[in-house]
């Protein structure tokens, strides 16, 4: 046998260990004997295929993928790394979630060197959920919870770990000094023990053994009402503290609500009242003008049948009854031509009435019927003031003296003297005007 | 005992995927059948 084919059997050889261990779930002890076979022979492709299927199953992916890459290039034809990597390339998905982890496990590793380990626990947790094989991922985690102090969950980590790669040397070491600290605990807590152990006592009831604390006491009654007493004042707690004040919330809430709807309302309804009221106005102003022009109308009415009764009068002769009438006429009432009318009757009329009028008031005077000659000349004075060269206002002034009204006897003297001065009536009018000055 | 800081340090970042291409091209794959030919040959060339 030359040294050439010696050197392949060694490298079998250490691949027959290899596989062996690989069984057993001994895959550090795999590793190790994979890659001394392959230092023997490189090209030996079962030993590189194996060693990176065992890459794969302990999460380390990258690392696997390199072995059979290389194994591919070294064997193009009739190899199984063909297989492994078109269907690891098949699975992008998985293949990128799993990269994840390993690029996660690398940032808590990070994260433990700058003694951020509670972060590093927190990534390892997540990086293991997704990637339950990696065994360096159980190993940091135990490390740091040794480290933390909790011994338990170190020895669960390590348990799993265990069962992924039986032969781990860290994996055992840990684990040993994990059990050594968790044995000398319990040692401690032994007394303890024996301490809670004397507070029970056993007895037998036929084939079963009843075993009770020795300070029990059968106190259910009592208890039972006391949690009853407890449950009622947590519940009245929670009503006082949780529930009224809800309640209250509500009620402030509705109260609220009802008094802006019934501000709404209000100001609705004084809207509404207010334009009712101007309504109410207008109405009362087109009644008053409707009245008013009734009114208008029944003046315009009358002042027509005045005038047409002072017409009639007239046609008759009875001048006295056509100036009774015609001084009832509104002339600004009438029409164009009706007005026009009216003017030529008054005229006519107040000329021969107002001579008829001073006729009879004269006459009167002079019969010293005083009251009747008054009421004649006032007429006449009201529709001229100085008829008959100013004899009206004399003899007004004269009835009034007559009569004792001084008056307005004092009255008409006074026009007489500004009216006609120089006059036997103003000298006479201005003695009577002394005179009574002169009465007290 | 275990000594944390010392256990640390023999942890060592994984190989990500996109680092697995580098990996390959620097590894040595030199085995013992590249050194019994270069053996060889260096005998031979004496």
């Amino acid at each position: 046998m030359d040294s050439y084919n010696k050197i392949i059997r060694v490298s079998n050889a250490l691949y027959n260990d290899g596989l062996e261990k690989a069984k057993i779930r001994d895959l550090s002890g795999a590793v190790q004997s994979l890659k001394k076979s392959l230092r023997f022979y490189k090209a030996n492709i079962q030993a590189r295929n194996l060693l990176g299927l065992i890459y794969y199953e302990m999460g380390e992916v990258a690392d696997a993928l390199s072995e059979w890459v290389l194994s591919r290039s070294l064997k193009p034809e009739d190899n199984p790394a063909e297989r492994y990597l078109e269907e690891i390339q098949s699975n992008r998905s998985q293949l990128n979630s799993v990269n994840q982890t390993i690029k996660k496990y690398n940032q808590a590793l990070l994260y433990c060197h700058q003694d951020s380990r509670d972060l590093a626990i927190i990534q390892l947790k997540k990086v293991l959920s997704m990637n339950p094989g990696l065994v360096k991922g159980y190993q940091l985690l135990a490390l740091l919870y040794m480290e933390e102090g909790k011994y338990e969950l170190a020895r669960k980590e390590l348990r799993t770990a265990a069962e992924i790669d039986t032969g781990n040397m860290t994996t055992l070491r840990y684990l040993r000094e994990v059990n050594l600290y968790l044995q000398g605990d319990s040692q401690h807590g032994k007394g303890g023990r024996k301490e809670k152990e004397e507070k029970v006592s056993s007895y037998r009831s036929g084939n079963e053994t009843i075993i009770q604390p020795t300070n029990l006491k059968d106190n259910s009654a009592v208890m039972t009402i006391l949690n009853l007493i407890i449950g009622v004042i947590i519940g009245v707690l929670i009503t006082w503290f949780l529930v009224i004040p809800g309640i209250r919330q509500n009620a402030i809430s509705d109260a609220k609500k009802a008094e802006l709807a019934a501000n709404d309302s209000l100001t609705t309804r004084n809207q509404e009242i207010k334009t009712l009221e101007n309504k109410i106005e207008e109405l009362n102003k087109q009644i008053e003008k409707q009245e008013g022009d009734s009114d208008n109308a029944q003046k315009i009415v009358d002042s027509y049948e005045q005038l047409l009764v002072a017409y009639d009068a007239f046609a008759q002769q009875n001048i006295q009854g056509a100036g009774d009438t015609i001084v009832n006429v509104d002339s600004k009432l009438l029409g164009t031509q009706a007005k026009a009318i009216y003017e030529t009757l008054n005229n006519q009329v107040n000329e021969q009435y107002i001579s008829a009028v001073y006729a009879q008031a004269e006459q009167d005077y002079r019969a010293n019927r005083f009251p009747e000659a008054i009421t004649g000349l006032e007429k006449v004075v009201q529709s001229e003031e100085d008829y008959n060269d100013g004899y009206a206002i004399y003899y007004l002034a004269q009835s009034y003296r007559q009569t004792g009204d001084m008056d307005n006897a004092k009255k008409y003297y006074q026009k007489m003297v500004e009216l006609h001065p120089g006059t036997s009536r103003a000298r006479k009018s201005q003695q009577y005007l002394d005179e009574m000055e002169q009465q007290p | 005992m275990i000594n944390f800081e010392e256990e640390l340090k023999k942890f060592k970042p994984s190989l990500e995927v996109e680092e697995a291409e580098d990996a390959i091209y620097d590894r040595d794959l030199t085995d013992m059948t590249d050194i019994m030919q270069e053996i060889i040959r260096e005998a031979r060339q004496r």
